[in-house]
């Protein structure tokens, strides 16, 4: 290039006096040692760096950087061994020695706390200065390191005095002689202050803390790696190892006291110091695996037996409601197990107990006047109608408290749930397991629920906010999540609420629509199908009511006082139609004989239906219906009294039968029964409502006793008395909905276990037809699980099911090893 | 005084010039950086006064002017090139050498 041609380059200049006279690498040293001395002796300010540095980079200029290297280690290892570490064994008093071994010697330990002390100080001053002095060594010595490093030779001369302190102070004998090392001395004083501080005495935590740097700072080799520090190679391990049986014995000492809340209080109150601990006085880096070593050893392997102490353990914490204590115990389970087993073992075990106490209660209350009803089972029919009343009674009254009682243990849960478990997911489920396994325990929860929104639905409403509603439905509708045999539960559902339909019990239809919607979200839409058909059929009815009004009006009906008819029009599959008819197997069952007017209205409703829907069959089911008359009762004063009676259409055939007979003449009960028709059994219920219910007698019985026998006699009450104009007369234990009977409970479960056979046979169809060809197992399988949602197919029933199918060849066996079914198109 | 606290320093060359610098100016160099050193107690340190007694006023100045351009520059990028006199350049790199720059 041109331009630096023209300029000479001049060659460096010694600049100085320095440069003047070329010293030798002897005579440097002895001023760099003695300077290096006084470093050591902290009299630094006197040196000037720049003067150090320039003698090292000489001698480094001199290609004898590693000479230089070597010297100034000899240097500082003749420090150490010859200053330092008469200064750190004349620390250690007699008495560390003496305990090194024993980790606690109360005796003495406020003693040997204070050496300790001394001696970590000691330490601690040693190790500061050092390092600080060795720091301005290495500055100073700067350029020469940087030489040395370049070459890969040797490692840096910090390195190398850091490696210097530990071999000539940690690793030198306490004693002269003695087997004893520093760095073993140190080890046990800090296990000692730690296990102090662990039973409650305050100690010197930075001091502690300093010399846990110092092992941080150290390596066990001269490469530095992270792994080689030398508290992780030598104090962490023995750390953990005295924490180890520290915290064993702290376990078993915390269950000697047999206090769980304690022990749970008292564990995470450790779990808090042992992080504090890491925090302040040891490295961080420790503290998960002291952690670990705690759960370990102080938790998972004491938890499940806290958690069943007697008196003390989960058990008791449930049933007093201490959430505290239940939280504290969540959460120490939850550090050991994500399952959380041990917990959810008691309390599930404590669930299904409370559950069948609650089962039991419903099953023990009602049989109070057992020993009459079980007489009353060999007498005749009209005992047990009348004399069971009572207990039935009692017996809904029971359903509903039982589910009210568990709503209240499922509120109590959800509440221990939400505040003390954290929500926590997997609780969640294993207490809804529970809450269904003791539900389904009792054989009839299924009745018992529908018992309880019926009553709910009829009466329990009234007055209440909509959100209110809500909420009751809603707590119902949880139970039925938990009800296996959701058909069954269906069939009691539809069998009151038909009743509540038919004799217009429901409170409110909204509520009915909003329960139906409910279900149809929890349990899906084929369940609640025929519900809300039932719903349908009662619109239409009042549609066809109107109309029949409408036409009659038109026609002109020839009968002088017509009659007002509101018919309820059910299609027969989708109602259960056996409650209506009360016709037991065997017998025919002949209609009822009308009285000429009502006869004459129902022809003429059937004219009008039929005209309407070409080819279907009416048949009336008067023991559902209900019907208002005007009956006139002449006072022995010569006045007449009226009232407006409203019974049940049987009732009516019945008084209207005294409308033919002469004033003062009796009707005795054959003769009712074969004028009506009546069934034996409603009629007892009619006549006994009519004739024995106190405030509603219009009729008098002769003779006057509870139980209705055939030759009893009736007459006309004309003394009937009432305060009200209407009078409504109830059928005796007709129209409310109860629990069964055991009777009617078999025909219930006969009536089930047929349609649940139907459901199967369906499902096995369906399934086949899809796969043509399916092994036993995998049949099996898929059949429970299509029928899950409703209820829990027996085995055995499924079995029978496929044989009947195969022997009706809708099925076929392929192969028997393994089983194997063909569907047969 | 406190001279760790001063925001200046002074650098003086073997023939007596003195250049009075920020202290992060001068402290681009790993040399002076260690020789002010707050905890470290040499004698610069405390008085905040550096004796090179290596480099003649003409090179220090150069070195002085390199502090403040790399102080000035710092944190960019495309920085114009500072003139370096050809006839300074190897005590220049000797001295970057020793101040460890």
């Amino acid at each position: 290039m041109a331009m630096r041609a023209r300029h000479k380059i001049r060659a460096p200049r010694r600049g100085g006096t320095s440069a003047a006279k070329p010293e030798s690498f002897d005579a440097i040293w002895s001023v760099l040692s003695s300077s290096l001395t006084e470093i050591n002796t902290k009299n630094a300010s006197t040196l000037a760096f720049e003067e150090l540095y320039r003698h090292a980079y000489k001698i480094a200029l001199m290609m004898r950087g590693e000479e230089l290297h070597d010297k100034v280690k000899e240097l500082e290892q003749q420090w150490l061994q010859n200053n330092v570490q008469k200064l750190i064994t004349g620390s250690i008093s007699s008495i560390l020695v003496r305990t090194h071994n024993s980790l606690d010697a109360p005796d003495q330990s406020n003693e040997r706390r204070e050496a300790g002390e001394k001696f970590l100080a000691a330490l601690k001053d040693a190790w500061e200065d050092h390092q600080l002095c060795m720091g301005m060594v290495t500055d100073v010595l700067m350029y020469m390191d940087r030489m040395v490093l370049a070459s890969h030779t040797k490692p840096s001369i910090y390195v190398v005095c850091m490696a210097l302190f530990r071999d000539h102070i940690l690793r030198s004998s306490v004693r002269p002689g003695s087997e004893l090392k520093v760095i073993e001395m140190l080890e046990s004083t800090i296990l000692f202050m730690i296990q102090l501080e662990r039973s409650g005495h305050m100690i010197e935590r930075p001091l502690i803390r300093h010399c846990i740097q110092m092992m941080e700072g150290l390596y066990e080799t001269i490469t530095e790696e992270e792994s080689t520090k030398l508290y992780l190679t030598i104090f962490e391990p023995a750390f953990l190892d005295t924490s180890k049986d520290f915290y064993q014995a702290e376990g078993r000492r915390l269950l000697e006291i047999g206090d769980a809340a304690t022990f749970c209080r008292m564990a995470i109150q450790r779990i808090v110091e042992e992080q504090e601990r890491c925090q302040y006085t040891l490295a961080i880096t420790t503290q998960p695996k002291i952690l670990d070593l705690l759960d370990e050893h102080l938790i998972r392997t004491n938890i499940a037996e806290v958690v069943n102490l007697e008196g003390t353990g989960v058990r008791h914490m449930l049933d007093h409601n201490h959430l505290d204590a239940l939280r504290d115990i969540y959460s120490l389970n939850a550090r050991v197990d994500p399952k959380k087993e041990a917990l959810a073992k008691a309390v599930n075990k404590r669930i299904v107990e409370m559950g069948k106490d609650i089962n039991a209660l419903s099953k023990q209350f009602p049989p109070t006047p057992a020993p009459s009803a079980k007489k009353d089972e060999k007498s005749d029919r009209k005992e047990k109608a009348t004399d069971k009343q009572r207990p039935v009674n009692q017996q809904t009254e029971s359903a509903i408290r039982w589910v009210d009682e568990i709503l209240a243990l499922k509120r109590k849960f959800d509440d221990v749930w939400e505040k003390a478990f954290l929500s926590d997911q997997g609780l969640e489920s294993s207490i809804m397991g529970s809450f269904s396994d003791f539900i389904n325990m009792n054989p009839r929860s299924s009745e018992f629920l529908s018992l309880f929104f019926d009553e709910n639905l009829k009466k329990g409403i009234k007055g209440k906010t909509e959100s209110e509603v809500d909420a009751l439905l809603d707590n119902g509708i949880t139970l039925l999540r938990y009800i296996k045999d959701k058909d069954l539960f269906e069939t009691y559902y539809k069998k009151h609420l038909s009743r509540r339909l038919l004799m217009k019990r429901a409170a409110s239809m909204d509520a009915e629509r909003q329960m139906i919607s409910k279900m149809k979200m929890e349990v899906g839409n084929q369940f609640t199908q025929r519900i809300e058909a039932m719903f349908k059929d009662m619109t239409i009815s009042e549609d066809l009511s109107a109309n029949y009004k409408d036409h009659v009006s038109k026609t002109g009906d020839p009968d002088q006082k017509p009659v007002d008819l509101e018919v309820n029009v059910l299609t027969s599959n989708m109602w259960p139609m056996d409650i209506m008819a009360s016709t037991k197997e065997g017998t025919v069952q002949l209609p009822c004989i009308y009285p000429k007017e009502i006869s004459s209205l129902i022809h003429s409703f059937e004219r009008f239906y039929l005209g309407k829907h070409n080819g279907r069959k009416l048949s009336w089911q008067a023991s559902m219906g209900t019907g208002d008359i005007r009956a006139t009762f002449k006072r022995p004063n010569g006045k007449v009294q009226r009232y407006e009676l409203n019974v049940s259409t049987y009732a009516m055939v019945i008084l209207m039968l005294f409308n033919d007979t002469p004033d003062g003449e009796p009707l005795t009960y054959q003769e009712i029964q074969m004028r009506t028709q009546i069934p034996d059994h409603d009629l007892i219920r009619n006549l006994q409502s009519l004739a024995v219910a106190p405030k509603t007698r219009v009729l008098k019985k002769d003779p006057m006793s509870k139980n209705v026998q055939p030759a009893d006699r009736f007459f006309f009450n004309h003394e009937f008395h009432s305060p009200f104009v209407k009078v409504r007369i109830g059928v005796v234990s007709g129209g409310a909905n109860k629990v069964e009977n055991t009777d009617q409970r078999k025909d219930t479960e006969q009536k089930m276990s047929e349609e649940r056979g139907g459901t199967i046979e369906a499902a096995i169809v369906r399934i086949m037809k899809q796969r043509k060809n399916l092994m036993h197992q995998q049949l099996m399988t898929e059949v429970i699980s299509q029928l899950n949602s409703r209820f829990v197919p027996d085995v055995h029933m499924i079995k029978r099911r496929i044989e009947s199918l195969i022997d009706r060849e809708y099925l076929e066996r392929i192969s028997e090893e393994p089983p194997t079914y063909g569907y047969i198109a | 005084m406190d001279s760790s606290q001063s925001e200046y320093v002074t650098l003086v060359s073997c023939d007596g010039f003195e250049f009075i610098l920020p202290r992060s100016t001068a402290c681009v160099s790993g040399t002076i950086r260690r020789m002010l050193h707050p905890s470290s107690k040499f004698s610069e340190g405390i008085s905040g006064r550096c004796v090179l007694d290596d480099m003649t006023g003409v090179v220090l100045e150069k070195v002085c002017e390199y502090f403040c351009y790399n102080e000035k520059h710092k944190d960019q990028a495309n920085v114009p090139d500072m003139d370096i006199p050809p006839e300074l350049c190897l005590e220049l790199l000797m001295a970057a050498d020793y101040l460890d720059t």
